[in-house]
């Protein structure tokens, strides 16, 4: 079991001209505090007008600030998205390979499409189009990495054959993750070789039967870059504290800001008709567990918010149906004081964290193309 | 944050109807002729049309329905309404601000039973080989004309339909509450489309010149049987839907 940490990056109102600065500065202390204390990696989404619920359009130059602060840590792409109204193929292939140089050969590449009708409208990009050219960026996207010169023609898009430069420093490739979000999404990836990054809140009954699933078609794979990884990866939050009744307090009001935000995106589903969108993103999940601020319902199953103890006894359950990492979210609109936050990464590291030093080794030793 | 609807309820209660109590029963409404239009509308002042129970949608953007029932325990009738988009706590929702029906007995009986807030006006909806169109006539003025372009079939399931909620006056204590309808459906036939919007006036749905569509987002024409629920929740449209909800069946 590995740690990482991941960020949308909230930013509340009002948005003085200091607002989003401080936020981004306190995503970057918590990143070099997160390299020190011994999470694996940081990921960053790439979110556009998604007010107040994620600032962060601009994943490459955060990450390339994070690969800067930070010695050991992995940087992840938590999703580049892969709809070329959002991101021509070939910048995304020069701009993560750039990233990969520059991290020192640390860069994952997470792929997705986007769910919502805030930026698919936005873009105004076609929602039926989006699997089919997130499929296609994924098969050229190794090609491009590792051929002297790439050419192409395709459905969404083509090129003559030119040199795309620079080459990424891992060899033959970084390592590459999809987006899972709809249901189904798990077998598209595990159908092309890649790590599958859930970025859904679903109970842990729920996300067995996905990785399962997961690892049956993986072993059959044909995989789109030169090597298979078979790693799958999940979202939670985190807030650990010693004192429980402060840690469950503090940690559901963030679950909650996170829940009042993430509703109030218009899911491209509810918005467009499709068979492209079969569900209605995280919504449906959140609506399981949804707990508004100042409600006192317990803490969902499976959340890593609490005591350590709590902590771990929900790190354990994630690990016993398969997961291979767990990636948490440690804010929502600054709810958590960043002194908190800190504390809380302390708090896990220090009590949670030995706890799988044994198969954190033997996970790295098992990671194969890195 | 919680950015929430900042409606003044008591100065909208004019416009509302008075429901019978909540005790009622289900209609069974076979072969609906459903029209959607999703436009996206002007987001400064969307927060106003909505009571402090929900949350706006980030974008704005209103619901315009046309539906026609061959079928109904009041006979055969076209109903017409507008909705913006809202959550109740993190539930999607569509809050309907006003609704316009063919037959008098059809806007009484949906009144007195859901306290929909529905009059009576000129509402026409036709499918023909292209398009589809939905119109509202007040008088002499057209105050909705939608179309559906393009006509391409679909699944039913491919169309997500939200459960609304109206505001309405319950007549056994005199309180404004707010009523969701969460009708069933059961999909015979679904399309989709360009959406086109002919003619709007804001006045006449009671979101006065705060409800401006800015740009279009899709459209829909499905064939349904609709179940017409039991009330099951209802809400005080002073208080955040989290709070202030009330649930009266399963």
């Amino acid at each position: 079991m590995k740690f990482g940490i991941f960020y949308e990056i909230s930013v509340p109102r009002p948005w003085d001209g200091e607002a989003e600065k401080r936020v981004f500065d306190n995503c970057l202390e918590q990143v070099a505090l997160a390299d020190e204390l011994g999470f694996d990696t940081v990921w960053a989404v790439e979110h556009h007008f998604l007010e107040e619920y994620s600032h962060c359009s601009a994943p490459e130059i955060f990450l390339t600030a994070c690969a800067m602060r930070t010695k050991k840590m992995r940087v992840g792409h938590g999703i580049v998205v892969c709809v070329p109204e959002f991101n021509h193929p070939i910048k995304i292939a020069e701009r993560t390979a750039t990233l990969d140089i520059i991290s020192g050969g640390r860069l994952e590449v997470g792929t997705g499409r986007s769910a919502t009708w805030n930026e698919l409208g936005g873009f105004r990009a076609n929602p039926d189009e989006t699997k089919k050219t997130w499929d296609e960026f994924v098969r050229c996207l190794p090609k491009m990495w590792t051929q002297e010169r790439f050419s192409y023609q395709g459905r969404s898009w083509s090129m003559p054959e030119r040199a795309i430069i620079p080459k990424p420093y891992q060899k033959p490739h970084p390592p590459m993750w999809v987006a899972v979000t709809s249901p189904g999404t798990e077998i598209d990836a595990a159908e092309r070789g890649l790590e599958s990054l859930g970025l859904t809140f679903g109970s842990v009954r729920e996300q067995e039967e996905k990785i399962k699933n997961y690892r049956r078609i993986i072993a059959n794979c044909e995989p789109v870059g030169e090597f298979v990884n078979d790693k799958v990866s999940t979202v939670n939050f985190l807030f650990c504290h010693e004192d429980s009744e402060r840690g469950n307090k503090i940690g559901r009001r963030m679950l909650g800001t996170f829940n009042y935000l993430a509703a109030q995106l218009l899911a491209a589903r509810e918005a467009y008709p499709t068979k492209s969108y079969p569900s209605l993103g995280l919504l449906p999940t959140l609506r399981k567990e949804a707990s508004g601020p100042g409600d006192q319902a317990g803490v969902p199953e499976g959340i890593a918010i609490g005591d350590p103890e709590r902590v771990l006894r929900a790190c354990k359950r994630w690990e016993a149906v398969g997961v291979d990492r767990i990636n948490f979210l440690l804010n929502a609109l600054e709810t958590v004081p960043q002194a908190e936050v800190l504390n809380s990464l302390r708090t896990f590291a220090k009590h949670v964290m030995p706890h799988f030093q044994d198969s954190s080794t033997q996970a790295a030793a098992a990671g194969g193309g890195r | 944050m919680p950015y929430s609807g900042t409606m003044d309820v008591d100065a909208f209660a004019p416009n509302v109807n008075q429901i019978n109590g909540y005790k009622t029963e289900a209609w069974t409404l076979k072969g609906a002729q459903i029209l959607n239009v999703y436009y996206e509308v002007k987001n400064e002042p969307f927060a106003s049309l909505m009571p402090v129970t929900f949350h706006p949608v980030i974008p704005s953007y209103a619901m315009l329905n046309v539906t026609h029932y061959p079928e109904s325990p009041v006979g055969p009738f076209t109903i017409a309404d507008v909705r913006v988009g809202c959550r109740a706590g993190v539930r999607p929702r569509g809050f309907t601000l006003k609704s316009y029906v063919s037959t008098e007995a059809a806007a009484r009986e949906l009144a007195n039973r859901w306290g929909y807030p529905a009059s009576v006006a000129d509402v026409y909806l036709r499918a023909f080989h292209d398009r589809v169109i939905g119109r509202v006539k007040a008088g002499d003025r057209t105050i909705l004309e939608v179309e559906m372009l393009d006509r391409e079939f679909i699944g039913g399931n491919d169309i997500q339909y939200v459960s609304s909620m109206h505001l309405c006056r319950n007549r056994e204590d005199g309180k404004l509450v707010v009523v969701q309808l969460d009708p069933e459906w059961t999909f015979i036939k679904a399309e989709r489309g360009r959406p086109r919007l002919g003619a709007f006036e804001g006045q006449a749905w009671n979101g006065g010149d705060k409800l401006v569509p800015t740009w279009p987002i899709s459209a829909s024409y499905a064939i349904a049987d609709m179940t017409l629920s039991t009330i099951r929740y209802v809400s005080d449209p002073k208080q955040d839907a989290f709070k202030g909800t009330t649930q009266l069946a399963a």
